[in-house]
């Protein structure tokens, strides 16, 4: 019975992620209408992690406060009934023929040292806790590889129907077309450039239940680890009564490290209160109940291991931060950060890769990094202007960043925000270098007063006959580094019109002009 | 044949198919036609200079029959709101729709294939909020439905034109007069940029005469002109309240170059400033010169 409600609630809590995720989109107005990021909000271990990292204290977080409480009390409920990433483990874990031994029962100290490794480089300010917490995890894999895949694969199979060029057969799939675009489907087609590498990553995790049930919840989740050390103290605990005849089927079924078959050897910080054991025990002999005694035998961390998390965390700070790209200058020049982005460094503390910000993006320009901002900011967002530039009058990137990585602006500030340059290419610009018309560019500034501006030239043409063309230049002081010019510029390959950083707001370095 | 004469043979046919029923109205519309090559209304409700232009021309029934699929299609160009004069009024377009309702129209629908976003555009331009009221059928535009078509043209030879609009049995071109930095002023003609696929900016290296081009194969059933607000700098886009210029005027009509060439008046210009006026009225689209024509001017 008690499994019968967990499921239920995990289904409830799994179509709410979902349909939020879903919602992470804009329907014309500049506001999103739902808490898209709540997921985000109510995780104890971005929590932790940012505000140490950042030094910072979050009120946005006070959800995570409840679940790190509720699981004082409650134990890890949170991985074994809300979690949505548990949830799918759990999925994928039930097509997997059964009954099999444990992969390594020692194993589920992994995480626990992930743990350890994530908090001490995050003391040291290096936020690295979003690649592998499971909220980030699922919702940058969903937004960057997963959704698109659903879309990409849903589309194709419509447009092979659309174009049979059968009215009936087009009438049917446009019908069910047309509703699976307004519940379901993207706007439009979004592609992001880490999708594979992102894609990948989520079905390994997604396999690897495949070789041991919920394998990454068990061996690997640094936020079960979190929960786990948390639920030390819970009250509410597993006893086994007389009754129990060592049968093993509660073993089979532990969906956690738990060990429940050893009667006195219930790790309460594996347990991720399922209630399979309860449920499936013939002799009635499982009960779960608010009692403070405890006789699990705790969390036997190895010493040894955990001083070698600790250094390896603290070793990770420089390892990953000697590197020149953090000097002006020689930083990547298309690392084009989001309006409202922190400075490089601040923003880095913050950044937890969760995605929303690319998934929300209108224009599709919000990338994910490979290197770009080094190996502390992979899979941060970056505007590639080629594929998609900022809109003027757009702040949701900075409505959905769940830590403030991107700060939520209001519109008379945005409009003022340097993101980067535009600068002209007058080898490849066509009024430019070869006396055609164009001004495309100058069409597209969205700036009240065009930050593109053209100066009227004579020039002859081949046959010697005089025109007029209008030759387009950028006005430093007015390009907010929108990149709307480079993403409309007709000259395709090498734009020639084109968006580097320099000259941002939010660095002091990376300046160009006399302030 | 120009197209007043093709009009008049046109309706001299209907008349004579015709057994009853409603020849007066349509011997009245011919009246009207006859008399008035551009309707321009002033006045402080955008709704009510929309319709008395149109009315003048001889009313809403001289250009949408019973069961018209009809096509509106607004400048929807940017993600500006009204006031910013960068897009078509929201209340000419409804009252736009209303009235080809009341003639009997069976749809009408409404797009444009925006430059930016189409959903910030469609929402703050505030043009889909007001065409849905009026009950007019407001869509993205589908990038499988733009087919390539045979231009007669001297500058395009073949462009992917939108199927809904050419499909249409009507279509009313509901531009809104705003400056150009290439084509000086974009009315009427160069709205029809929302109609074509592919990628666009190309089309800037010969802009006046694939305007032309493009305008020779879409012929509008009536071209209404928005000049309730116009945006006289910075445009296309604008951004700046400075730059826009409360006119209280709507121009119709049904020849493209004079309603265009009536639109540089607004800002100062004759027709002749206008590259693409006078390639229009050089490949025989319509007629440039506002003095040989008949003017309508009405106060509401």
């Amino acid at each position: 019975m008690t499994r019968k409600i967990r499921i239920a609630t995990q289904g409830i809590f799994l179509f709410m992620f979902l349909w939020l995720f879903l919602q992470t989109e804009a329907k014309g107005a500049n506001e999103l209408g739902y808490p898209v990021k709540i997921f985000l909000d109510a995780d104890p271990l971005i929590f932790i992690t940012t505000i140490l990292s950042s030094r910072e204290w979050y009120q946005t977080f006070y959800l995570a406060i409840v679940v790190a409480v509720a699981t004082v009390v409650l134990g890890r409920v949170f991985c074994g009934w809300i979690c949505p990433l548990g949830t799918l483990n759990n999925m994928i874990s039930a097509i997997r023929a059964r009954s099999r031994k444990a992969v390594a029962a020692g194993w589920f100290r992994l995480k626990y040292y992930i743990l350890i490794f994530l908090v001490v480089s995050s003391l040291l300010s290096l936020q690295l806790t979003g690649i592998v917490d499971p909220i980030s995890l699922l919702i940058r894999s969903f937004s960057i590889a997963v959704y698109p895949l659903v879309s990409y694969a849903t589309n194709a199979t419509f447009d092979a129907f659309y174009n049979t060029n059968v009215s009936s057969v087009v009438a049917v799939s446009e019908f069910f077309y047309s509703g699976l675009k307004k519940i379901f489907l993207p706007f439009q087609q979004p592609f992001y450039l880490e999708s594979a590498f992102v894609g990948f990553l989520f079905l390994l995790i997604m396999g690897m239940n495949l070789v041991e049930r919920r394998f990454w919840c068990r061996y690997l989740c640094p936020l079960g680890a979190l929960l786990g050390t948390l639920s030390r103290y819970s009250i509410l605990k597993r006893t086994v009564s007389e009754g129990c005849n060592s049968c093993g089927a509660c073993e089979a079924v532990c969906q956690g490290s738990a060990s429940p078959g050893k009667k006195d050897g219930w790790k309460d910080t594996e347990c991720l209160y399922c209630m399979n054991c309860d449920d499936l025990c013939n002799q009635n002999a499982v009960n779960f109940g608010f009692q403070k005694k405890t006789e699990s035998p705790g969390l036997d961390l190895d010493k040894r291991r955990v001083v070698g998390s600790i250094l390896t965390g603290i070793v990770a700070v420089p390892l990953l931060r000697v590197t020149p790209i953090a000097r002006a200058g020689v930083a990547d020049s298309k690392l084009i950060r989001p309006p409202g982005s922190l400075d490089e460094k601040e923003f880095l503390r913050r950044c937890v890769k969760c995605g929303e910000c690319m998934k929300v993006c209108i224009t599709n320009g919000l990338q994910p990094t490979f290197l770009e901002a080094g190996l502390e900011g992979i899979w941060s967002p970056i505007l590639v202007p080629r594929i998609g530039y900022c809109e003027y009058r757009c702040t949701l990137c900075g409505q959905v960043c769940p830590t403030g990585a991107i700060r939520k602006l209001e519109l008379p500030e945005k409009n003022k925000i340097k993101i980067g340059l535009a600068m002209i290419d007058k080898g490849r610009c066509l009024p430019h270098a070869h006396a055609t018309p164009c001004i495309v560019c100058e069409e597209v500034c969205p700036t009240p007063k065009k930050a593109i501006w053209f100066e009227e030239t004579k020039v002859k043409n081949r046959e010697g006959k005089e025109r007029i063309l209008k030759l387009p230049r950028v006005d430093l002081d007015l390009c907010i580094g929108c990149g709307v010019c480079e993403a409309k510029c007709p000259v395709l390959g090498r734009p020639a019109i084109y968006v580097t950083s320099i000259g941002e707001s939010r660095s002091k370095e990376n300046q160009l002009l006399l302030p | 044949m120009n197209r007043r004469d093709f009009l008049k043979a046109a309706i001299v046919t209907g008349i004579s198919l015709t057994v009853s029923g409603n020849t007066e109205m349509l011997v009245g519309s011919l009246d009207a036609a006859e008399k008035i090559d551009l309707a321009v209304a002033h006045g402080a409700s955008a709704r009510g200079i929309t319709k008395a232009a149109i009315d003048s021309l001889g009313g809403i029934k001289r250009f949408i029959g019973r069961g018209d699929v009809v096509v509106v299609k607004p400048n929807i160009g940017w993600d500006r709101m009204p006031e910013y004069a960068a897009t078509t009024n929201p209340e000419v377009v409804s009252t736009i729709v209303k009235l080809c309702y009341e003639a009997g129209a069976k749809q009408v629908k409404v797009f444009d294939r925006s430059v930016v976003d189409s959903r910030r555009c469609y929402k703050q331009s505030g043009i889909a909020d007001a065409v849905t009221a009026a009950g007019g059928i407001m869509t993205f535009v589908d990038e499988r439905r733009f087919k390539d078509v045979k231009l007669p043209g001297l500058a395009l030879k073949s462009w992917p034109i939108y199927t809904e609009a050419m499909e249409a049995d009507k279509i009313i071109n509901v531009p809104i007069a705003k400056t150009h930095g290439l084509s000086t002023l974009t009315l009427g003609m160069k709205n029809w940029m929302g109609l074509m696929g592919g990628s666009r900016g190309r089309i800037h290296q010969k802009m006046d005469q694939s305007l032309v081009d493009v305008s020779m194969f879409i012929k509008p059933t009536l071209v209404v002109l928005d000049a309730v607000r116009i945006l006289t700098g910075n445009g296309p886009q604008g951004g700046s309240l400075s730059d826009v210029k409360q006119m209280n005027t709507v121009i119709a009509g049904t020849d493209q170059v004079a309603v265009d060439a009536y639109g540089a008046t607004l800002f100062g210009l004759k027709g002749a400033d206008l590259g693409y006026v006078v390639a229009g009225h050089k490949a025989g689209l319509g007629m440039m010169d506002l003095a040989k024509m008949k003017i309508k001017r009405i106060n509401v």
